[in-house]
């Protein structure tokens, strides 16, 4: 297999344009030799007429190509372009002729062979700028296109086409047919001479630029066509290439774009700081809405504002106010001493439209107002609100020198602005809201981790019997508690209890509470003094509102008995084995924190209870009983206790899953238990003591 | 939701209670019985006979005024109370500070 190398368009067609032109040359030539020796040389004038054809389409695709390839071409390089062409065209015309001066009357100088070549170098060099310009024109008119003038472009390409076969028709005579296509063609370009967008994008420096380009096309155009029609008058070249409806055409073309641009440029000069100021302000927005990146502050966005606002309306000076919490804040001002401020704040004060103004409520409604004040400097000002959420956050000030300095399309364009930086600045705001809560479920989750640390993982027993416990909060932290102490080989201690409220609050006197267990119990107390001197230190810390219930639980396993004091909790579940019965145990007693003094002694009882291997002890909080299904039904006691008494000879991690299961399936699927409740279950076995 | 009434009767002020107390509006019943005190009341007789729940919240606001009551001398009488909202008293022990009425007549 041959691999062939890409086809690369813009080399090959340049390559073409070369050669065809050769050959036009070398045609011309023999025919010219013909000619002079009157030896008929049998060249058609149509074979030179097809190769001129050929040559003008190989250099309408090379520059095609080439214009398309540098499509990033801003207009000015453009213009330049064909300028440079144009100048290098009238430069070759003008070294030609300087050549010919030097060579007078010598031999040389008419030898018809070279007057021939340069005839057709010059051909070359004009076709080449004019189609090249034509196709930089092209580019021109085509700045932001739409569907019709895009038709209109290729019907004129298609027209210069057909112009380019004319001349098998015409023989190039100058008659009515001729003169016919030239007024369809002159006009198919003055209709596509009216599209000058590109100009108003031009700077003023630019447009300046562009004069003087313009000018040099239009110069070089009408040398160059002056030329031109010299060529038509010597009778020297047996073949006419250059009386061409095509070229022709194109000249008119180049020529009325040229001058049309050159016209609407200077027009356009005067209005061109407009045109500048409106690309400012767009750029202004963009900058308004760019600024919301985290990191950046609130007054970074106000700070655009003010220059924006101020360039847009041209203002001497400016201020902006903030209100935060009733307060006013000055935030920035612009070339304006707080003298002179004061002295206008006191002018806008008296003003009635402003005092309405300030006072209105409807704060959508509320629009940017211009006064007049009769200061020796500032004479017209305007007040610009800056509201977020409907509320206003703060008002900028505008002044200028001049009366009534500020037009509607300066107001609009302002109210633009000022909503535009108020929305950056409650995205600001909002986007820190939203860092700030996602700090504080941070903050929840160490709490959530540390309150899961003060329970205990592992729980203190004999092979007297078996415990377990869970703790289930609503919220990430909970008020619910419980805990073991091992007093010594066979005294065990169990504690569960309930903060009153749930939540951080909750969860925080849950902690005072491990502290006191954990400090009072080291004592060895018995469950009622536990409970009076657990009351006595929590009267000092507990909110007058809160309180805590408690049931503390002294196991002896050498005795088997159970010492027991209750202050305020729910009450404790025992399954008796030999009575195969559940009941709850009747201990009275008020909860901690209630009564801070030493009446509450006298409201704490203890009892002492004995077990056999084979009963239970469930232990929980109101939570459980609490729990609500949709019918707003209690789990209730007796759930529980029916519960135990039929699965009482199960383990307790069993016994506690039943109850668990049992009260999700109460609840319901999708209810959720909305209080803290935790439980716990102590089965008793047989046990060989020492 | 909980709905609270206040009427005056034989020189007592009536607090009549309808529907649940919990953490969200425990806050009424606080303000509710301030403003008796502040009124120079010197009996409250709730009515708890439409009182369908209370939470701890509900509890914590009679526990927080026991020490107020007693050292202003203002008798503090609660009746009507449901049996399950009566357990709820009992458990924690209120039933023993604050005198529990089964009917109106017997607190008066």
């Amino acid at each position: 297999m041959i691999k062939l190398p890409p086809i690369h368009i813009g080399k090959l067609s340049m390559l073409l344009a070369i050669l065809v032109w050769l050959a036009l040359l070398f045609v011309d030539l023999v025919r010219l030799f013909g000619i002079i020796n009157t030896i008929d040389s049998g060249i058609a004038d149509e074979f030179t007429l097809i190769l001129e054809i050929l040559f003008f389409l190989s250099v309408y695709s090379f520059y095609n190509y080439s214009i398309n390839k540098n499509s990033q071409n801003e207009f000015l390089n453009l213009i330049w372009r064909a300028a440079s062409t144009g100048i290098l065209s009238v430069g070759f015309f003008l070294l030609i002729r300087l050549l010919y001066q030097l060579l007078g009357d010598s031999k040389l100088g008419e030898e018809p062979f070279l007057l021939n070549f340069f005839y057709h170098a010059k051909f070359a060099v004009v076709s080449i700028f004019l189609i090249s310009s034509s196709l930089l024109w092209k580019h021109l008119i085509l700045y932001q296109k739409s569907k019709q003038v895009v038709k209109q472009w290729q019907a004129y390409e298609f027209a210069m086409l057909v112009a380019m076969f004319f001349i098998f028709f015409n023989k190039n005579n100058l008659d009515y047919s001729f003169l016919f296509g030239m007024v369809i063609l002159l006009g198919l370009g003055l209709v596509l001479s009216s599209n000058l967008k590109w100009i108003p994008y031009l700077t003023f420096k630019e447009k300046w630029k562009s004069l003087l380009f313009l000018s040099l096309i239009i110069a070089s155009c009408i040398y160059l066509f002056w030329q031109t029609l010299e060529f038509s008058n010597s009778e020297i070249y047996p073949v006419n290439l250059t009386d061409n409806l095509f070229l022709i055409s194109l000249f008119g073309f180049i020529l009325i774009y040229a001058i049309f641009s050159f016209l609407v440029t200077l027009f356009n000069l005067p209005t061109s700081s407009v045109f500048e100021q409106k690309l400012t302000e767009a750029i202004s927005f963009q900058r308004l809405s760019q600024s919301i990146q985290p990191g950046e502050n609130e007054e970074q966005v106000l700070d655009i504002l003010m220059d924006s606002c101020m360039s847009a309306s041209y203002a001497d000076a400016a201020w902006l106010e903030m209100t935060t919490h009733e307060s006013r804040s000055l935030l920035q001002d612009r070339s304006i001493d707080p003298e002179t401020r004061n002295e206008l704040t006191d002018l806008i004060g008296k003003q009635k439209t402003a005092l309405e103004w300030a006072a209105k409520t409807q704060t959508e409604k509320l629009s940017p107002i211009t006064l007049r004040l009769s200061h020796p400097k500032f004479e017209s000002v305007l007040l610009v609100p800056l509201i977020i959420n409907k509320s206003v956050i703060g008002k900028m000030v505008l002044c200028k020198e001049v009366r009534d300095g500020f037009n509607k399309e300066m107001v609009n364009i302002i109210t633009t602005f000022s909503r535009q930086a108020s929305i950056a600045v409650e995205n600001h705001r909002l986007l820190n809201q939203a860092i700030q809560n996602e700090r504080y479920q941070e903050e929840l989750k160490i709490a959530q981790r540390v309150q899961k640390a003060l329970l205990p993982t592992r729980l203190d027993h004999n092979a007297a019997f078996d415990i377990c416990a869970y703790s289930n909060a609503a919220d990430e932290v909970g008020g619910d508690y419980y805990d073991t102490f091992k007093l010594d080989e066979d005294r065990f201690v169990f504690i569960i209890g309930d903060v009153s409220g749930k939540g951080t609050s909750a969860a925080f006197h849950m902690a005072q509470m491990k502290g006191i267990f954990q400090s009072l119990i080291q004592l060895d107390l018995g469950p009622a003094e536990f409970m009076i001197r657990a009351n006595s230190a929590l009267g000092n810390c507990l909110e007058r509102n809160h309180f805590i219930t408690a049931s503390i639980f002294i196991i002896d396993t050498r005795e088997n008995s159970i010492r027991h004091a209750r202050a305020g909790h729910v009450p404790t579940l025992m399954h008796s084995f030999a009575n195969q019965k559940s009941e709850y145990l009747a201990v009275e007693g008020l909860g901690l924190g209630i009564l801070r003094n030493k009446q509450y002694e006298k409201h704490v009882e203890e009892k002492t209870f004995m077990y056999q291997p084979g009963n239970v002890l469930v232990l929980f909080t109101d939570g459980i009983v609490e729990a609500k299904n949709e019918k707003s039904l209690q789990f209730g006691f007796e759930r529980i206790r029916s519960l135990l008494e039929i699965s009482h000879h199960l383990g307790p991690h069993e016994i506690q899953a039943k109850i668990i299961d049992s009260l999700h399936n109460f609840v319901g699927g999708d209810g959720m238990i909305d209080d803290d409740y935790s439980i716990m279950v102590v089965k008793f076995n047989e046990y060989q003591k020492n | 939701m909980i709905s609270i009434e206040t009427q005056k009767e034989n020189g007592h002020d009536l607090l009549i209670l309808r529907g649940e107390v919990d953490a969200s509006n425990s806050v009424i019943l606080d303000e509710a019985i301030q403003k008796l005190i502040n009124d120079g009341s010197k009996s409250i007789l709730v009515d708890g006979q439409g009182l369908e729940y209370i939470s701890s919240a509900g509890l914590g606001v009679f526990m927080s005024y026991l020490e107020e009551f007693q050292e202003r001398d203002i008798d503090l009488k609660i009746y009507s109370l449901t049996p399950r909202v009566y357990e709820v008293f009992k458990i924690l022990g209120l039933d023993q500070l604050i005198p529990i009425l089964p009917d109106k007549t017997a607190a008066f």
